[in-house]
């Protein structure tokens, strides 16, 4: 028990470094801002100024998709990216898309157009319940 | 005697290994935090603020528990800590797949990513099992009796 407490006290000290150093790189309010998210019902308003980016593996893509939208997922970034510029222009809002509110994707997508892609890219908005909440809001 | 030597060889294999294996996946963890707070997020059990502390305090003691473990310091305390962190995990992957969750585990950085639940859960249980045999070594005097 003595050897469990020394080693949980002992992981604070890096863990607390960290989050000081991480401190202006993550919220601790909200795992992304609210200003970067979007609704089905905002994203479809857009209509033609939106660009729709389907963040979930390519089965799932080739399966179903929303009308219009560009595959561009992590595991085939380099890949997809060109096709993905090709439709791009910097007036457009980017929506990403995964599968649904707990999936991971769509974030991880958003962050990467955001910080490293060239040129890095504005209006990248992450889709609230992804593509379960567009197959409710097409019902 | 000599089957005793080679019992307590064996055993001390598996220390490295399952040591090993904790500092790696801690180290990837703490490398990208904000990935692992997603990642915990993702299995919508706690607030995000929780998620996020967890974050940056989870990788850090599987990394010293993995260190215990290598170094055969604060060993039964190192080890006692793992199995409970591993039942947990096990709990919330298995709670995570009955609601239905699309979780990404993260407990492997990139190279867990598109693991499936069956994989998860898996490996989770063989280290389970690795960790109760190390406990379970420990009790019987066989490996830990210095430590």
């Amino acid at each position: 028990m003595r050897q469990a407490l020394i080693l949980v006290a002992l992981a604070f000290l890096p863990g607390i470094g960290q989050a000081i150093y991480f401190r202006d790189k993550v919220s601790w309010q909200l795992p992304v801002p609210a200003s970067e998210m979007v609704t089905v019902v905002q994203a479809r308003a857009w209509g033609e100024n939106a660009i729709w980016i389907d963040a979930r593996p390519d089965e799932e893509f080739a399966r179903d998709h929303v009308p219009g939208a560009v595959s561009l997922n992590e595991d085939r970034w380099n890949e997809l990216l060109p096709q993905f510029l090709a439709v791009w222009s910097p007036e457009k809002k980017i929506v990403v898309y995964c599968s649904s509110q707990s999936c991971n994707a769509s974030r991880e997508v958003a962050h990467r157009l955001r910080n490293q892609a060239q040129p890095p890219m504005q209006n990248v908005f992450v889709l609230e319940g992804g593509w379960e909440e567009w197959l409710k809001s097409r019902q | 005697m000599a089957q005793v030597a080679t019992v307590k060889f064996l055993w001390r294999i598996v220390d490295l290994i399952v040591g090993g294996v904790f500092v790696y996946a801690g180290a990837i963890k703490a490398l990208d935090p904000v990935q692992f707070a997603h990642d915990i997020d993702n299995y919508k059990i706690l607030p995000w603020a929780i998620d996020v502390g967890l974050a940056f305090y989870l990788p850090w003691l599987e990394i010293f528990c993995g260190i215990a473990l290598i170094l055969r310091r604060l060993y039964l305390g190192g080890l006692s800590i793992l199995a409970a962190l591993i039942s947990v995990f096990v709990i919330a992957t298995v709670a995570a797949k009955v609601r239905g969750l699309d979780i990404t585990c993260g407990c492997f950085g990139h190279a867990s990513k598109n693991w499936n639940f069956s994989t998860h859960l898996g490996l989770d249980l063989v280290l389970f099992g690795l960790v109760m045999f190390l406990l379970f070594a420990c009790g019987r005097n066989f490996t830990a009796s210095q430590r």
